[in-house]
Protein backbone atom coordinates (compact mmCIF):
# COMPACT_ATOMS: atom_id res chain seq x y z
CA UNK A 1 0.00 0.00 0.00
CA UNK A 2 1.22 3.43 -0.51
CA UNK A 3 1.31 6.50 1.53
CA UNK A 4 -1.09 9.07 2.68
CA UNK A 5 -0.23 12.21 3.28
CA UNK A 6 -1.06 14.28 6.70
CA UNK A 7 -1.69 17.80 6.22
CA UNK A 8 -0.28 20.45 9.08
CA UNK A 9 -1.91 23.27 7.21
CA UNK A 10 -1.53 25.28 4.27
CA UNK A 11 -0.07 28.93 3.83
CA UNK A 12 0.42 31.35 0.43
CA UNK A 13 2.53 30.30 -1.81
CA UNK A 14 4.47 34.02 -2.37
CA UNK A 15 5.07 33.08 1.33
CA UNK A 16 6.43 29.27 0.33
CA UNK A 17 9.80 31.17 -0.79
CA UNK A 18 11.08 31.14 2.40
CA UNK A 19 12.00 27.34 3.01
CA UNK A 20 10.90 25.28 5.72
CA UNK A 21 12.62 24.57 8.58
CA UNK A 22 13.67 20.93 9.59
CA UNK A 23 10.76 19.39 11.25
CA UNK A 24 9.97 15.67 11.91
CA UNK A 25 7.34 14.09 10.87
CA UNK A 26 4.15 12.60 12.57
CA UNK A 27 5.92 9.20 12.88
CA UNK A 28 9.02 10.99 13.66
CA UNK A 29 11.17 9.05 11.06
CA UNK A 30 10.86 11.69 7.73
CA UNK A 31 10.43 15.41 7.73
CA UNK A 32 7.96 17.25 6.51
CA UNK A 33 7.93 18.85 3.26
CA UNK A 34 5.83 21.34 0.90
CA UNK A 35 2.86 20.57 -1.84
CA UNK A 36 2.50 23.80 -4.09
CA UNK A 37 -0.98 23.89 -5.66
CA UNK A 38 -1.21 27.18 -7.50
CA UNK A 39 -1.37 30.10 -5.24
CA UNK A 40 -1.50 27.58 -2.12
CA UNK A 41 0.82 25.50 -0.88
CA UNK A 42 0.05 22.57 1.63
CA UNK A 43 2.66 21.46 4.45
CA UNK A 44 2.51 17.87 4.79
CA UNK A 45 4.21 14.80 5.53
CA UNK A 46 3.83 10.73 4.51
CA UNK A 47 2.11 8.36 6.52
CA UNK A 48 2.51 4.99 5.79
CA UNK A 49 -1.44 3.84 4.87
CA UNK A 50 -0.86 0.58 6.05
CA UNK A 51 -0.11 1.60 9.86
CA UNK A 52 -2.46 4.22 10.04
CA UNK A 53 -5.86 3.47 8.53
CA UNK A 54 -9.33 4.70 9.66
CA UNK A 55 -10.18 2.28 11.94
CA UNK A 56 -6.80 2.16 13.53
CA UNK A 57 -6.75 5.70 14.17
CA UNK A 58 -9.89 5.68 15.68
CA UNK A 59 -9.20 3.18 17.88
CA UNK A 60 -6.14 4.99 18.79
CA UNK A 61 -7.74 8.04 19.47
CA UNK A 62 -10.26 6.62 21.66
CA UNK A 63 -8.00 4.18 23.20
CA UNK A 64 -4.86 5.39 23.83
CA UNK A 65 -4.25 8.44 26.12
CA UNK A 66 -0.51 8.12 25.79
CA UNK A 67 0.11 7.92 21.82
CA UNK A 68 -2.97 10.64 21.46
CA UNK A 69 -1.08 13.09 23.81
CA UNK A 70 2.28 12.63 22.09
CA UNK A 71 0.73 13.15 18.63
CA UNK A 72 -1.89 15.35 19.60
CA UNK A 73 1.43 17.77 21.19
CA UNK A 74 3.20 16.91 18.11
CA UNK A 75 0.57 18.69 15.50
CA UNK A 76 0.26 21.76 17.93
CA UNK A 77 3.78 22.21 18.26
CA UNK A 78 4.74 21.54 14.39
CA UNK A 79 1.70 24.08 13.54
CA UNK A 80 2.67 26.52 16.19
CA UNK A 81 6.03 26.61 14.64
CA UNK A 82 4.95 27.00 11.34
CA UNK A 83 2.60 29.96 12.55
CA UNK A 84 5.42 31.80 13.58
CA UNK A 85 7.31 31.88 9.92
CA UNK A 86 3.57 32.19 7.70
CA UNK A 87 0.02 32.62 7.64
CA UNK A 88 -1.10 29.72 8.32
CA UNK A 89 -4.95 28.08 7.48
CA UNK A 90 -4.27 25.47 10.80
CA UNK A 91 -5.54 22.26 9.84
CA UNK A 92 -7.44 20.09 12.80
CA UNK A 93 -5.17 17.27 14.47
CA UNK A 94 -5.14 13.90 11.90
CA UNK A 95 -6.72 15.76 8.57
CA UNK A 96 -5.69 12.78 6.32
CA UNK A 97 -5.42 12.50 2.51
CA UNK A 98 -5.68 9.38 0.59
CA UNK A 99 -2.96 10.70 -1.97
CA UNK A 100 -1.58 14.24 -3.29
CA UNK A 101 -4.74 13.93 -6.16
CA UNK A 102 -7.10 14.31 -3.67
CA UNK A 103 -5.36 16.47 -1.71
CA UNK A 104 -4.93 19.04 -4.63
CA UNK A 105 -8.57 18.71 -6.01
CA UNK A 106 -9.85 19.63 -2.09
CA UNK A 107 -7.15 22.38 -2.56
CA UNK A 108 -8.35 23.59 -5.69
CA UNK A 109 -12.09 23.44 -5.07
CA UNK A 110 -11.44 26.10 -1.75
CA UNK A 111 -9.01 28.23 -3.07
CA UNK A 112 -11.27 30.99 -3.56
CA UNK A 113 -12.29 30.37 0.49
CA UNK A 114 -9.00 29.89 1.51
CA UNK A 115 -7.49 32.95 -0.20
CA UNK A 116 -10.32 35.28 1.64
CA UNK A 117 -8.84 33.65 4.65
CA UNK A 118 -5.26 34.78 4.46
CA UNK A 119 -6.39 37.88 3.41
CA UNK A 120 -8.08 37.96 6.90
CA UNK A 121 -5.13 36.35 9.35
CA UNK A 122 -2.27 37.82 7.79
CA UNK A 123 -1.04 40.47 9.97
CA UNK A 124 -3.33 39.33 13.16
CA UNK A 125 -3.24 36.73 15.84
CA UNK A 126 -5.85 34.60 17.58
CA UNK A 127 -6.13 35.58 21.25
CA UNK A 128 -8.10 33.10 23.98
CA UNK A 129 -9.30 34.54 27.09
CA UNK A 130 -10.72 33.01 29.83
CA UNK A 131 -12.29 34.29 32.80
CA UNK A 132 -12.63 32.45 36.39
CA UNK A 133 -14.61 33.10 39.23
CA UNK A 134 -14.60 32.24 42.39
CA UNK A 135 -18.71 31.45 43.35
CA UNK A 136 -18.22 32.10 47.17
CA UNK A 137 -16.71 34.95 46.67
CA UNK A 138 -18.98 36.81 44.51
CA UNK A 139 -22.66 35.08 46.07
CA UNK A 140 -20.90 37.09 49.23
CA UNK A 141 -21.12 40.47 47.60
CA UNK A 142 -24.17 39.71 45.78
CA UNK A 143 -25.89 38.69 48.99
CA UNK A 144 -24.68 41.66 50.81
CA UNK A 145 -24.84 44.33 48.06
CA UNK A 146 -28.29 43.75 47.11
CA UNK A 147 -31.23 45.64 48.31
CA UNK A 148 -34.23 43.26 47.67
CA UNK A 149 -31.59 40.35 49.18
CA UNK A 150 -30.99 42.71 52.23
CA UNK A 151 -34.56 42.87 52.94
CA UNK A 152 -35.72 38.98 52.20
CA UNK A 153 -33.43 38.42 54.76
CA UNK A 154 -35.07 40.89 57.54
CA UNK A 155 -37.91 40.06 56.82
CA UNK A 156 -37.37 36.12 57.57
CA UNK A 157 -34.96 36.93 60.30
CA UNK A 158 -39.18 37.68 62.35
CA UNK A 159 -40.31 34.28 60.96
CA UNK A 160 -40.62 31.22 62.77
CA UNK A 161 -37.66 28.53 62.63
CA UNK A 162 -39.51 25.98 60.32
CA UNK A 163 -41.27 28.89 58.08
CA UNK A 164 -37.43 30.58 58.01
CA UNK A 165 -35.80 27.13 56.62
CA UNK A 166 -37.73 27.09 53.30
CA UNK A 167 -37.62 30.84 53.12
CA UNK A 168 -33.42 30.87 53.57
CA UNK A 169 -33.88 27.79 51.05
CA UNK A 170 -35.57 30.11 48.36
CA UNK A 171 -33.38 33.16 49.06
CA UNK A 172 -30.49 30.69 48.31
CA UNK A 173 -31.89 29.83 44.88
CA UNK A 174 -32.38 33.64 44.28
CA UNK A 175 -28.97 34.74 45.10
CA UNK A 176 -27.81 31.69 43.03
CA UNK A 177 -29.80 33.08 39.89
CA UNK A 178 -29.10 36.98 40.76
CA UNK A 179 -25.14 35.57 40.99
CA UNK A 180 -25.19 34.03 37.56
CA UNK A 181 -27.25 36.68 35.64
CA UNK A 182 -24.30 39.23 37.52
CA UNK A 183 -21.66 36.88 36.43
CA UNK A 184 -22.97 36.94 32.53
CA UNK A 185 -23.51 40.41 32.56
CA UNK A 186 -19.78 41.57 33.63
CA UNK A 187 -18.32 38.90 31.62
CA UNK A 188 -20.32 39.99 28.15
CA UNK A 189 -19.63 43.29 28.85
CA UNK A 190 -16.00 42.75 29.29
CA UNK A 191 -15.98 40.90 25.91
CA UNK A 192 -17.55 43.42 23.99
CA UNK A 193 -15.06 46.23 25.11
CA UNK A 194 -12.13 43.26 24.24
CA UNK A 195 -13.92 43.07 21.12
CA UNK A 196 -13.90 46.52 19.97
CA UNK A 197 -9.44 46.34 19.93
CA UNK A 198 -10.24 42.75 17.53
CA UNK A 199 -11.55 42.44 13.97
CA UNK A 200 -13.16 39.75 15.66
CA UNK A 201 -14.19 38.33 18.61
CA UNK A 202 -15.99 34.52 19.21
CA UNK A 203 -17.59 33.37 22.30
CA UNK A 204 -17.13 29.44 23.21
CA UNK A 205 -19.00 27.18 25.03
CA UNK A 206 -17.07 27.45 29.24
CA UNK A 207 -15.24 24.38 30.28
CA UNK A 208 -16.56 22.64 33.05
CA UNK A 209 -14.40 21.72 36.45
CA UNK A 210 -13.39 18.79 35.23
CA UNK A 211 -11.77 19.91 32.29
CA UNK A 212 -9.76 22.48 34.24
CA UNK A 213 -9.28 20.71 36.78
CA UNK A 214 -9.67 24.28 38.82
CA UNK A 215 -12.04 24.94 42.28
CA UNK A 216 -13.00 28.43 40.38
CA UNK A 217 -15.83 28.02 37.58
CA UNK A 218 -15.01 28.72 34.09
CA UNK A 219 -17.12 32.14 33.71
CA UNK A 220 -16.42 32.94 29.99
CA UNK A 221 -14.38 31.31 27.05
CA UNK A 222 -13.47 33.46 23.81
CA UNK A 223 -11.51 33.66 21.18
CA UNK A 224 -10.35 37.10 19.02
CA UNK A 225 -8.47 37.42 16.11
CA UNK A 226 -5.97 40.98 16.81
CA UNK A 227 -4.34 42.74 14.47
CA UNK A 228 -0.90 42.57 16.14
CA UNK A 229 -0.51 45.92 16.53
CA UNK A 230 -2.64 46.13 19.22
CA UNK A 231 -1.93 43.16 21.01
CA UNK A 232 -0.33 44.91 23.57
CA UNK A 233 -3.44 46.87 24.41
CA UNK A 234 -5.77 43.96 24.58
CA UNK A 235 -3.18 42.49 27.02
CA UNK A 236 -2.95 45.80 29.09
CA UNK A 237 -7.19 45.93 28.92
CA UNK A 238 -6.96 42.16 30.37
CA UNK A 239 -4.70 42.84 33.04
CA UNK A 240 -6.35 45.98 34.27
CA UNK A 241 -9.62 44.33 34.30
CA UNK A 242 -7.54 41.59 36.48
CA UNK A 243 -5.99 43.97 38.76
CA UNK A 244 -9.20 45.82 39.42
CA UNK A 245 -11.77 42.62 40.15
CA UNK A 246 -8.89 39.79 41.58
CA UNK A 247 -10.03 40.83 45.18
CA UNK A 248 -13.57 40.64 43.80
CA UNK A 249 -12.74 36.75 43.14
CA UNK A 250 -12.21 37.52 39.63
CA UNK A 251 -9.46 35.40 37.22
CA UNK A 252 -8.07 36.21 33.99
CA UNK A 253 -6.46 34.07 31.47
CA UNK A 254 -5.17 35.21 28.19
CA UNK A 255 -3.27 32.99 26.09
CA UNK A 256 -2.13 33.24 22.69
CA UNK A 257 -0.82 33.86 19.80
CA UNK A 258 -2.34 30.54 18.47
CA UNK A 259 -2.43 29.56 14.42
CA UNK A 260 -5.96 31.24 13.75
CA UNK A 261 -7.93 27.43 14.18
CA UNK A 262 -11.50 29.23 15.05
CA UNK A 263 -11.02 32.18 12.73
CA UNK A 264 -10.28 29.56 9.83
CA UNK A 265 -11.65 26.44 8.19
CA UNK A 266 -10.86 24.23 5.61
CA UNK B 1 -2.86 2.32 42.13
CA UNK B 2 -3.33 6.35 41.59
CA UNK B 3 -4.47 8.45 43.98
CA UNK B 4 -8.42 9.28 43.43
CA UNK B 5 -8.77 13.24 43.23
CA UNK B 6 -11.61 13.47 45.76
CA UNK B 7 -13.28 16.24 44.04
CA UNK B 8 -14.03 15.03 40.87
CA UNK B 9 -17.17 12.37 41.27
CA UNK B 10 -15.53 9.57 42.51
CA UNK B 11 -15.54 7.40 45.78
CA UNK B 12 -12.27 7.23 47.32
CA UNK B 13 -11.67 3.32 48.18
CA UNK B 14 -8.93 3.03 48.94
CA UNK B 15 -8.32 -1.04 50.49
CA UNK B 16 -5.79 0.53 53.24
CA UNK B 17 -8.60 3.19 54.59
CA UNK B 18 -12.24 1.51 53.50
CA UNK B 19 -13.80 3.17 56.54
CA UNK B 20 -13.43 6.07 55.11
CA UNK B 21 -13.99 5.39 51.35
CA UNK B 22 -17.60 3.72 52.61
CA UNK B 23 -18.25 6.70 55.07
CA UNK B 24 -17.77 8.73 51.72
CA UNK B 25 -20.40 6.88 49.97
CA UNK B 26 -23.05 6.08 52.69
CA UNK B 27 -23.31 9.85 53.19
CA UNK B 28 -23.24 10.97 49.58
CA UNK B 29 -26.42 8.42 49.23
CA UNK B 30 -27.93 10.08 51.96
CA UNK B 31 -27.12 13.75 50.90
CA UNK B 32 -28.84 12.31 47.34
CA UNK B 33 -31.62 11.19 49.39
CA UNK B 34 -31.75 14.55 51.72
CA UNK B 35 -31.61 16.60 48.82
CA UNK B 36 -34.51 15.33 47.12
CA UNK B 37 -36.40 15.61 50.24
CA UNK B 38 -35.63 18.95 50.54
CA UNK B 39 -36.84 19.84 47.19
CA UNK B 40 -39.66 18.08 46.92
CA UNK B 41 -40.60 19.90 50.64
CA UNK B 42 -40.20 22.97 48.87
CA UNK B 43 -42.18 22.18 46.56
CA UNK B 44 -45.23 21.38 48.26
CA UNK B 45 -44.93 24.53 50.56
CA UNK B 46 -44.90 26.41 47.47
CA UNK B 47 -48.08 24.56 46.05
CA UNK B 48 -49.57 26.35 49.35
CA UNK B 49 -51.11 22.96 50.46
CA UNK B 50 -49.75 22.61 53.73
CA UNK B 51 -51.25 23.91 56.80
CA UNK B 52 -48.71 26.26 59.03
CA UNK B 53 -48.45 23.83 61.97
CA UNK B 54 -47.13 21.03 58.56
CA UNK B 55 -44.80 23.55 57.20
CA UNK B 56 -43.59 24.63 60.41
CA UNK B 57 -42.89 20.83 61.46
CA UNK B 58 -41.49 20.12 57.64
CA UNK B 59 -39.10 22.89 58.15
CA UNK B 60 -37.66 21.78 61.48
CA UNK B 61 -37.65 18.45 60.83
CA UNK B 62 -35.43 19.09 57.34
CA UNK B 63 -33.18 21.56 59.65
CA UNK B 64 -32.30 19.06 62.28
CA UNK B 65 -31.31 17.00 59.54
CA UNK B 66 -29.41 19.50 57.40
CA UNK B 67 -27.31 19.97 61.14
CA UNK B 68 -27.02 16.44 61.49
CA UNK B 69 -25.20 15.85 58.04
CA UNK B 70 -22.74 19.18 58.97
CA UNK B 71 -22.06 17.15 62.04
CA UNK B 72 -21.75 14.43 60.46
CA UNK B 73 -19.49 15.81 57.34
CA UNK B 74 -17.10 17.19 60.09
CA UNK B 75 -16.81 13.54 62.05
CA UNK B 76 -16.11 11.79 58.74
CA UNK B 77 -13.59 14.62 57.81
CA UNK B 78 -15.42 15.67 54.74
CA UNK B 79 -17.10 19.04 52.68
CA UNK B 80 -19.68 19.33 49.98
CA UNK B 81 -16.87 18.53 47.29
CA UNK B 82 -16.64 15.25 48.55
CA UNK B 83 -19.90 14.49 48.83
CA UNK B 84 -21.01 15.95 45.30
CA UNK B 85 -22.14 13.12 42.54
CA UNK B 86 -22.36 14.28 38.82
CA UNK B 87 -26.34 13.64 38.18
CA UNK B 88 -25.46 13.51 34.21
CA UNK B 89 -28.29 15.84 32.78
CA UNK B 90 -29.55 17.18 35.79
CA UNK B 91 -26.08 18.77 36.63
CA UNK B 92 -23.86 18.11 39.79
CA UNK B 93 -26.01 17.19 43.01
CA UNK B 94 -24.42 20.15 45.17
Amino acid sequence: MGNLLYLYGLIPSKEAEQSLPALKDFDGNGDIYMIPVGKITAIVCNLDAENYSEEMLKERINNDMEWLQEKAFHHHETVLKLANLYTIVPLKFCTLYKNQDSLENAVIENEAKLLDTFGLIKGNEEWNLKIYCDDHLLKKQVGENNPTIEAKKEEISQLSKGKQFFEKKKLDKLIESELEAEKNKTSEKIHLQLKGLALRGDVKKAWSNDVTGRKEDMTWNSVYLIPKTKVESFLEEVRRYEKDMKEKGWKFEATGPWPAYHFTSF
Amino acid sequence: MQPVNQTNGKINLDPDNAEHGLAQLVLTIIELLRQIVERHALRRVEGGTLTDEQIENLGEALMNLEEKMEELKEIFGLDDEDLNIDLGPLGSLL
